[in-house]
């Protein structure tokens, strides 16, 4: 009985217990331990770092950012990968090709700037400032992706929230002018670019040279797109202006572009990358590879733990450190031959004599001696290096027969009855995978670090958004468009500095000097595909014909002369060749020039006007 | 132990029953015909320019493309139903986008799409003589508004012969081409098109709002 009666009050005060504990409000009112708040995140600055180092990495490309597939869609580059993606040597670029409507992009970034204002207290005007102005900076970059792609958008720049009335309307935005999405771009630049007071000197968050560097593109693709549309038979435009930029505007746009390469140019800050002691094209190739490079403007980072395979892609075949990859991305022979002579005569390169003979070379580099130090930096071609060892390659044996030479060929690393190489370990092969089908390899942005090419640790060299041989093309094409005459001094410079040129190789510029200067010093960083396109001269260098030098992508094959007894026994001769693997003539239709809009988006918002030709 | 089998195939019998329920019919009509202008078809690169579908009665649009052959032929699997026929732009045409083509499918439905060419060629003939080819037309210029950009020859080992696939191409002189009247082109044929028994043959003429050929019917030239 008396134990009895103990239990059921040990029980009773237990219960009791848990209610006493029940009344404290902190147990209800606890900060939850699996989300933050608004008032968590916009009061404390690292953790805004963290989301912005999230809206960094989201800065949207094409071919890109170690893009190795897009890049090879274009006349710089085919496809040498694995077969089953050999439809990039086939491409039909469609209504969409290039499309990009990263709305939810916008509004995260509209959601931030007003979440800041609304729920920071702790932060001082500085941090708000820096913060406001990156944020900015980054929906302007992404502005400019998007008008580049598809003319004039709508400019959204705060939350758009539905009412609940059952009338979505006011959330339907009509398309802006492409001429109003640049102004918007620059007004923001220009409302932002002296609130970087914390990031001065970065080269990884934004700051006011990197604003000016984004000015100074965006300005230069108004400009253009203003005078060369209007240049075309038929310019390209829609009666609201969504697409087309008037004529009249031009000069307002170069000079806006000009002004601001100009003051990133007169900053101490960035200088054009010319280390002593190493050959200008080991310069141009490091460039890429020296984070203290004071030539980037600002670069995507990578490092241990985020990492890219573009080492693993690119790499030379025989110089691959893991089990598969390499060769995937290989340049063409029209880009090779694009880089001129040092003695300033087109870069044709000397294959065959007048009478259609072939010339004889004691070595195989020999052909691409005294050519634009950048063609080493950029390209990896027969006889070059690559970290530090000789590359492998030559296609085959050329063997004299009925007075003409015929080719043999073998496998990778075979050898010849006469004991020496016959198909070197780097090919060049027809018709193979991860092997170079161009005759050429890429260097640019590919680790001399064997270890950088083995998966899952790969590669964390930096990418280069912005950099100042840009800036310099920039301003020297805006200045040429202006007619001002320090135009020929900023090309000069970079010919100079980063293609060992001597001072002042040019005397004279055209338009297409200055075109094929950007394509020999830009090639694979994201520019060929949109450089055509402000200059309406997709359609014609992509015409789609397959007896086209630029629209078909060639190569250069060497060989080793058999002969023995003859003079020209184990010297070399190259041929050219259309590789088998290259299906289609590259064809940019007018539709190409906007991409067409996504029908989702056109369902959801009868206001938008469709692109040309869609 | 018999009882257990036919359980399983019960089993078995119920799964390929279900299948049923899941699948639609695939289309079975047929939409086809030809691009014309004046009853003529009209030649276009192959899968080249195209023309759209739509259909109402649905909350969401998407457009059927639909794609031409060399020879201006088109033909499309539908349902049966009504569907609305667009004359988008980017063809050798003028676009007509308000002016949509109403369309009813069932089973076979044979339906010729007009359409206004900027350019046509007509009146073509081709003579071979001794490795040269002499084209003989007339381009005719029907759109107001747009200019001559392109007149030219095209030659092809095979019957897809036009702008992107040809072995042997040339532009006319177009000082020398006056619409409504004849012009002539003539091209010497390479050598490795002379060894051949036959090639294929058609002249194209550009507009310059477009980046499309109007092209005549592609003939078949015997070399011999």
């Amino acid at each position: 009985m008396n134990s009895k009666y103990t239990f059921y009050l040990s029980i009773l005060l237990i219960v009791a217990g848990l209610f006493a504990g029940c009344n404290e409000d902190d147990w209800l009112q606890r900060t939850p331990k699996d989300r933050i708040t608004d008032e968590q995140l916009w009061n404390d600055p690292n953790m805004i770092l963290g989301l912005l180092a999230n809206y960094y990495d989201r800065l949207p490309q094409l071919a890109g950012v170690f893009n190795t597939g897009t890049n090879a869609e274009f006349d710089d580059a085919m496809w040498s990968g694995h077969v089953d993606q050999n439809w990039r040597n086939d491409i039909n670029y469609g209504d969409d090709y290039a499309r990009y409507w990263d709305y939810t992009f916008i509004r995260d970034i509209n959601l931030s700037l007003e979440n800041m204002e609304k729920y920071s207290v702790k932060l001082t005007d500085v941090q708000k400032n820096q913060f406001n102005a990156e944020l900015r900076f980054i929906r302007a970059y992404v502005y400019f992706e998007l008008v580049k792609r598809m003319g004039g958008v709508p400019l959204i720049t705060t939350q758009l929230i539905y009412d609940g009335s059952g009338d979505p309307s006011s959330l339907q935005v009509p398309r802006a002018k492409e001429s109003e999405v640049y102004d918007f771009i620059y007004d923001e630049i220009q409302a932002i670019k002296n609130n970087f007071t914390v990031t001065e000197g970065s080269r990884t968050r934004a700051n006011k040279y990197v604003a000016l560097a984004l000015q100074s593109r965006a300005m230069l693709y108004a400009g253009s797109i203003a005078k060369y549309n209007n240049l075309m038979s038929a310019p390209i435009s829609t009666p609201g202006a969504e697409v087309g930029i008037p004529a009249s505007r031009a000069a307002d746009y170069y000079q806006k572009s000009l002004s601001a390469s100009k003051e990133i140019i007169a900053s101490p800050e960035y200088e054009l990358y010319n280390p002593g002691g190493s050959s200008k094209g080991e310069n141009f190739y490091k460039l890429f590879m020296d984070k203290n490079a004071k030539e980037v403007i600002f670069a995507k980072d990578f490092m241990t733990g985020k990492v890219h395979g573009f080492t693993y892609d690119n790499v030379v075949r025989s110089f691959r450190s893991d089990i598969e990859g390499s060769s995937m991305l290989t340049p063409s022979l029209s880009l090779v031959e694009s880089y001129e002579y040092l003695d300033g005569s087109e870069g044709t390169l000397k294959d065959k004599d007048a009478a259609g003979n072939y010339i004889i070379y004691n070595n195989m580099a020999d052909i691409f001696a005294n050519k634009d130090a950048r063609l080493y930096g950029t390209v990896v071609y027969p006889g070059s290096q690559f970290r530090n060892m000789p590359v492998n390659m030559q296609a085959g044996v050329a063997i004299w027969e009925d007075g003409e030479y015929k080719f043999r060929i073998g496998n990778l690393g075979t050898t010849y009855e006469d004991g020496k190489v016959l198909t070197g370990f780097d090919g060049p092969k027809d018709d193979d995978q991860y092997v170079s089908n161009t005759g050429f390899y890429l260097r640019k942005f590919v680790s001399e670090n064997p270890q950088d090419g083995v998966r899952p640790s790969l590669a964390s060299n930096w990418w280069t958004w912005f950099r100042l041989g840009e800036i310099y093309l920039n301003a020297g094409e805006a200045a040429f468009e202006l007619n001002d005459p320090s135009a020929l001094g900023f090309i000069n410079k970079v010919r100079e500095v980063h293609g060992g040129f001597p001072a002042n190789s040019l005397t004279a510029l055209t338009i297409e000097i200055i075109q094929n200067e950007r394509r020999v010093e830009l090639a694979f960083e994201d520019h060929r595909f949109f450089d055509l396109k402000r200059w309406r001269i997709a359609d014609k260098v992509w015409n789609g014909q397959d007896s086209d030098s630029n629209a078909v992508v060639h190569g250069l094959y060497p060989y080793r002369i058999s002969r023995p007894g003859h003079s020209d026994d184990g010297k070399y001769i190259f041929e050219r060749v259309r590789p088998t693997r290259f299906k289609r003539a590259r064809f940019f239709r007018m539709a190409n020039y906007y991409s067409s809009i996504d029908p989702a988006v056109l369902n959801n918002n009868p206001k938008l006007v469709k692109n040309p030709f869609h | 132990m018999k009882r257990n089998y036919f359980y399983i195939i019960l089993c078995i019998g119920a799964l390929f029953a279900g299948c049923e329920y899941d699948n639609f019919d695939e289309p079975k009509s047929t939409l086809s015909g030809n691009v014309v202008y004046n009853e003529k078809p009209v030649g276009v690169r192959t899968n080249g320019p195209q023309l759209e579908l739509w259909q109402d009665g649905y909350a969401l649009r998407y457009a059927i493309p639909v794609y031409i052959a060399h020879d201006g032929s088109y033909s499309v699997s539908l349902f049966d139903g009504q569907y609305k026929m667009v004359r988008k732009a980017g063809g050798p045409w003028e676009p007509q986008l308000n002016d949509t083509i109403t369309i009813n499918v069932k089973n076979n439905t044979v339906y010729d799409v007009p359409v206004k060419p900027y350019f046509t060629i007509s009146n073509e003939s081709f003579q071979h003589t001794a490795g040269t080819i002499t084209a003989n037309f007339t381009v005719n210029k029907i759109a107001e508004d747009a200019n001559l950009a392109q007149v030219r020859l095209f030659i092809g080992h095979s019957v897809l012969t036009d702008q992107n696939k040809n072995e042997q191409a040339m532009n006319a002189d177009l000082s020398g081409i006056t619409p409504g009247e004849q012009s002539s082109l003539s091209i010497n044929l390479s050598e490795s098109l002379k060894s051949l028994d036959e090639v294929f043959v058609r002249v194209g003429v550009r507009a310059n709002v477009t980046n499309e050929f109007y092209y005549t019917q592609v003939q078949k030239i015997s070399l011999n």
